[in-house]
């Protein structure tokens, strides 16, 4: 693909959240909007790179998407539907028919604050995860229906259907194109925060930066969080999460082996690392520490930016990480994260702190991710010396997993034992 | 045409055989192979199954569907992850070949019906 092409299809999708955002505040109808904004970005996507790319692109597709809309509701079935639509359902929603909709549309200051509603829309907490994520990446990143099949490895049909029943599932839950309340705001963001994130763990390691075809969805999720720190600059968490992303995409390239097993953090060659990525990292988090509540994600990004900051595995700040994880089980307790405290007591205090205190996890957490507790086990017991139970434990874990690499993985790290036995 | 290449296996574990580096070469060969489907334009779909013994199965039992613990087939082998390449018999058979030849575990090769009207 050509550089002029690949130019016009990153300002389409910049423009994508502006210009749904503008229309949906204007004439509510989400669904509606977002079907004529796909059509423009289509028309735009033939258009622009054989007639040149407009002088007012967002006026441009703003125009093309308000056509579409308008021919559509001149169809009767259409219309009636969006009488009974503004009547009963949006009272609230301005029509065309209002003055002053129009500046509101245009106005450009009003803009980013639609851009955080969009995302409130898309984030909905009554939509099921899938839908969260294929919404965002659409009406948000920009992506179009094939890019984001593309990167969830299914049918572009099946994706078009995922998008379609989300846009309907945020008209049955009653999402309206307004800020929350405030009362309601700060779970709200976490709600966004966490549908970020979440791409960003979707992100598959097969690949690393795809192009336009296949795009890379921890590149795609760093691209949104980017966005929403531009919205909520004073967000600590924002700034956490981003910083998290950063520092956490940095390692990818020394992440996963020529036999597509994983290489576990204290294995990586250190030299692959993106190290520009570690320095906006370690930047971002410096800013914001100290700077508002602490919350998980800036937490995350601490012991992260301790792992990056680690010349070797060796020289790595463990006490300091197990105190973050202290910290993170106060603040957002999980199994997982109970996990990562107990490697962390391994290296602090030897592995067999570590396996104590797996033990003393309840029966109900280490039966719900079984395959993740018997791999840190099978590690520690490797540590303590205990060659034939580690590998029971790796083999359970394997036997466990649903990771491709991870199994790979553990399935080579059993091997060694035995090996190492006969 | 399209194929189904099926990969029967019993547990994939290490064993004297079946060394660390063994499955390195295993996990290279299964990466090498998908890639070389893919720059073919072969590729249809591939998947690895989770371990058999997490599989459950439904049987219909006594007028009703009942469902157990444990993959279809109580044998040593079952089903371990497929391929659907766009290919001729010839090159699936070749492909099989190649897989078998390192795994040791059987692959079945059976052509995917088409839904095509006009045939």
């Amino acid at each position: 693909m050509n550089g002029a092409l690949a130019e016009i299809e990153h300002l389409l999708r910049r423009l994508t959240p502006v210009v749904l955002s503008g229309l949906v505040a204007r004439y509510g109808q989400f669904e509606a909007c977002e079907d004529a904004v796909q059509e423009a970005l289509a028309d735009a996507v033939v258009q622009w790179p054989r007639d040149g790319v407009p002088d007012n692109p967002r006026g441009w597709l703003v125009t093309a998407a308000r056509r579409t809309l308008v021919d559509s509701w001149r169809s009767e079935a259409a219309r009636r539907r969006r009488e009974h639509d503004v009547a009963v359902r949006d009272p609230s929603v301005a029509g065309p028919a209002v003055p002053g909709a129009d500046v509101r549309a245009e106005d450009g200051v009003s803009g980013a604050d639609d851009t955080l509603v969009l995302l409130f829309l898309c984030c909905h907490p009554a939509l099921t995860v899938p839908s969260q994520l294929a919404l965002t990446l659409r009406a948000v990143a920009g992506l179009t229906t094939a890019q984001i099949a593309a990167a969830f490895h299914v049918p572009e049909a099946t994706m078009s259907q995922r998008i379609r029943r989300a846009k309907q599932d945020v008209r049955a839950a009653g999402g309206r194109f307004e800020r929350p309340v405030p009362a309601d705001l700060p779970g709200r963001l976490a709600v966004v925060r966490q549908v970020v994130y979440l791409i960003f763990n979707e992100g598959h390691t097969a690949t690393s930066g795809g192009g336009l075809d296949r795009p890379d969805l921890a590149e795609e999720a760093i691209r949104v969080a980017r966005l929403l720190r531009e919205l909520r600059p004073d967000d600590a968490e924002v700034a956490g999460l981003l910083a998290l992303m950063l520092l956490v995409h940095a390692r990818r390239p020394a992440r996963q082996g020529p036999d597509g097993a994983l290489i576990p953090l204290d294995e990586q060659d250190r030299g692959l690392w993106d190290h520009g990525l570690i320095g906006a990292g370690l930047d971002l988090l410096h800013a914001v520490l100290g700077r508002g509540p602490v919350g998980p994600y800036q937490v995350q990004a601490a012991i992260a930016a301790l792992h990056a900051e680690a010349e070797t595995a060796e020289s790595t700040d463990w006490p300091q990480i197990l105190a973050l994880y202290q910290v993170l089980e106060r603040l957002a307790p999980s199994l997982m994260v109970s996990l990562s405290r107990a490697v962390a007591v391994a290296h602090v205090h030897g592995p067999v702190a570590g396996l104590a205190m797996i033990g003393s996890l309840g029966a109900d957490a280490r039966a719900a991710h079984s395959h993740r507790v018997d791999a840190v086990r099978g590690h520690l017991l490797e540590r303590t010396g205990d060659s034939d139970a580690a590998r029971e434990a790796y083999l359970r874990a394997a036997r466990g997993t649903a990771n491709t690499a991870e199994r790979r993985y553990l399935q080579i790290r059993a091997a060694r034992l035995a090996d190492h036995r006969s | 045409m399209k194929y189904m290449l099926m990969l029967f296996g019993g547990a994939c574990e290490p064993t004297p055989e079946r060394s660390a580096e063994w499955f390195q070469g295993l996990g290279e060969l299964m990466m090498s192979l998908d890639a070389e489907l893919q720059a073919a334009g072969e590729l249809v779909a591939g998947h690895g199954l989770v371990d058999a013994t997490k599989a459950r199965t439904v049987r219909f039992v006594d007028a009703a569907p009942v469902p157990t613990d444990g993959p279809f087939a109580e044998v040593k082998e079952a089903l371990a992850g497929y391929w659907v390449i766009e290919a001729g018999e010839e090159r699936a058979l070749e492909i099989a070949s190649r897989v078998v030849a390192y795994t040791r575990f059987p692959m079945e090769v059976r052509q995917v019906m088409n839904d095509s009207l006009d045939q």
